[in-house]
């Protein structure tokens, strides 16, 4: 007998969540928790039209039972705005300034240089061709960040750069920004000079109280870096201003037990949030990985216990983000566009940003560039020598690696319900298992990341309160003593 | 008729599935879920039935298999409900990424040849 259709069924995604709950999500991001005898009455066309289910689904373009033509006009415009992203190729340009470094530290996967090695510093002529290249960018918005080793070791190319690409930008007029990541410990009166009068934006890293920072990061000469650290960061501050730096910080073995005290450390220290970082497997991280890693279990159970502190903290009222999940709660609760480099689709590699080796070679992300300092040149693009924008950004390699990094027809990926708000790292990929496809059951990426969307859409389906007023204010970005509670519209959750 | 049959022996998973209600699409992306515990077996028997064996990579209980089998009865049973979707709705979801991408003019008509 055939069935009457009351109503069209939109694509969405599926999966089973918890005991007794489908999770439902469209093709812009859009999501729904449905009990299994409803989702199978909404499946086989039995679900009651009148019923606060099917009205919730409908208002979320799950189903539509009247025309079809303006609810595909509209969800073609959230997926347009999902994937914006796609709008800037490309706009974050790291520049490795020179692989010189003061620091020796035991996770680099930077692998820097000794302070005094030459040969590791980017000429003139190569900078000069870098911006060059980088303003051949169709996007709008440019991002220079300043890399290394210690990109303050070679800081007339710094200078140089900047004035360049500022003067180039007189003519094409793009949002031109600059970031130096520098380990602040060289940082004196006349960087700062120079950073204020040009907007420089500062990013560090730090990793915790004294014995953590000093055990990850200790100076080329083994002394100590946390006491300079402290001392350059005030300095800074005093000339910048309190919100001048930001601070990143890798999640070392030693770390991951001692994540509260690391937490404790960034708000005394006046950080607004923490991005936890797992370690890479590439550089020094990845012949020393045995002593200084740990299991992707190991590091997600690490990431919840920290969420769940982090989130206590702001309940009380201090403002404190967990960047990574405030991305992907951007991504889970808002029609926004978030570029990240590392979880697009396509890859963000290439599309979102690229990365300048010190002798002009162009890589497509900081861990390609490592697996060629390691001997394996496989996703080098070019070099702004001897090759032009189209043979970089257009060739072959760039394009063999975007084909293959659409989480929509990836194995595994193709029928995940989290695929909208997550992408794929072909060159990780290739790092891990040889493949830039990857293997997702045995894959570190797929186990990290799903967990903590998991994690995150369990908070979510609680639906508490405080919790959902925290999560509001990272992803506008204001303390929670502004924030009204947000109820997810057209769906009451509960436990 | 059962859709699906499964027991336990010589140390690894024997389900049948029924051809008429499963594809093998549907079997495959189950199978490759598993595959970083599992070794497995797809093989068809017969006209009307597929048998797949689940083969534990490292030794494993009679329990564990048993939940193993289980979650790939339901992992199956999902793959295959995606797949009807996606036929019902495939066309709409291409549609809808054409449209994102390159707004199109005849949009009504081309819904039209889709239902």
């Amino acid at each position: 007998m055939k069935i009457m259709e009351s109503y069209t069924i939109l694509p969405f995604s599926f999966s089973r969540f918890g005991i007794n709950q489908m999770l439902l999500v469209n093709e812009a991001g859009d999501f729904y928790f449905l009990d299994p005898p409803n989702f199978s009455s909404l499946i086989e066309y039995h679900m009651d039209t009148s019923s606060s289910a099917f009205k919730d689904l409908k208002s979320k373009h799950f189903v539509t039972d009247t025309d079809i033509e303006p609810v595909i006009d509209l969800i073609s415009t959230k997926y347009r705005t999902k994937k914006a992203f796609l709008n800037n190729f490309t706009t974050l340009h790291m520049i490795v300034i020179t692989a010189r470094c003061n620091h020796r530290c035991n996770y680099c996967h930077a692998s820097s240089e000794d302070i005094k090695a030459a040969g590791w510093d980017m000429k003139p002529e190569v900078a000069k061709k870098v911006v060059e290249m980088i303003f051949q960018s169709p996007s709008q918005n440019i991002k220079i960040e300043f890399q290394g080793g210690e990109p303050l070791l070679n800081w007339s190319i710094v200078k140089e750069i900047v004035l360049y690409a500022k003067e180039l930008n007189k003519k094409c007029k793009k949002d031109l920004e600059f970031v130096l990541c520098t380990n602040l410990t060289l940082i004196n009166e006349d960087h700062i000079a120079f950073i204020k009068d040009n907007n420089v934006l500062l990013s560090t890293s730090l990793d915790g109280p004294k014995d953590i920072h000093d055990a990850n990061r200790i100076m080329r000469n083994g002394q100590s870096s946390h006491k300079n650290f402290i001392e350059k960061l005030e300095f800074v501050r005093q000339h910048l201003g309190q919100g001048s730096v930001s601070a990143l910080m890798t999640a070392s073995v030693i770390s991951l037990n001692r994540m509260k005290e690391i937490i404790d450390e960034y708000v005394r220290l006046g950080f607004c949030g923490v991005f936890m970082r797992a370690l890479n497997p590439f550089g020094y991280a990845k012949s020393s990985y045995k002593q200084l890693g740990y299991s992707t279990e190991e590091f997600t159970d690490s990431y919840k216990d920290t969420l769940s502190y982090i989130i206590d903290l702001n309940i009380k009222g201090t403002y404190f983000a967990e960047f990574f999940a405030s991305l992907l709660l951007t991504r889970i609760l808002t029609p926004f566009s978030t570029g990240f480099v590392d979880l697009e689709s396509p890859a963000g590699t290439g599309i979102c940003g690229a990365i300048y080796d010190q002798n002009g070679d162009v890589y497509p992300c900081d861990e390609a560039r490592m697996l060629a300092k390691a001997g394996d040149k496989k996703f080098l693009l070019g070099n702004v020598m001897n090759n032009s924008y189209a043979d970089i950004f257009l060739g072959e390699t760039l394009q063999n690696i975007i084909a293959n990094s659409c989480v929509e027809t990836l194995p595994g990926c193709s029928s995940c319900v989290f695929q909208i708000y997550c992408g794929s790292d072909p060159v990780r990929n290739y790092a891990d298992q040889g493949d830039i496809i990857g293997h997702r059951p045995t894959g570190s990426f797929c186990k990290k990341h799903k967990t903590i969307f998991e994690h995150l859409f369990k908070l979510i389906r609680e639906d508490k309160q405080e919790v959902m007023d925290v999560f509001w204010s990272w992803i506008t970005k204001r303390p929670i003593g502004l924030m009204k509670h947000v109820e997810l519209s057209g769906q009451t959750i509960k436990n | 008729m059962k859709e699906t049959i499964s027991e336990i022996k010589e140390g690894a998973a024997h389900i049948r599935l029924m051809k008429e209600i499963y594809d093998k699409e549907a079997v495959l992306n189950a199978t490759y879920k598993m595959t970083d515990k599992y070794s497995v077996l797809i093989k068809p028997v017969g006209d009307h039935e597929m048998s797949v064996i689940i083969e534990p990579k490292s030794q494993q209980s009679i329990e564990e298999l048993q939940s193993a089998a289980s979650d790939f009865c339901n992992e199956v049973l999902d793959q295959q409900v995606r797949l009807n979707l996606e036929r019902r709705f495939g066309k709409i979801r291409e549609l809808i990424i054409e449209h994102a991408f390159s707004p199109l003019a005849d949009l009504k008509s081309r819904l039209a040849q889709i239902k």
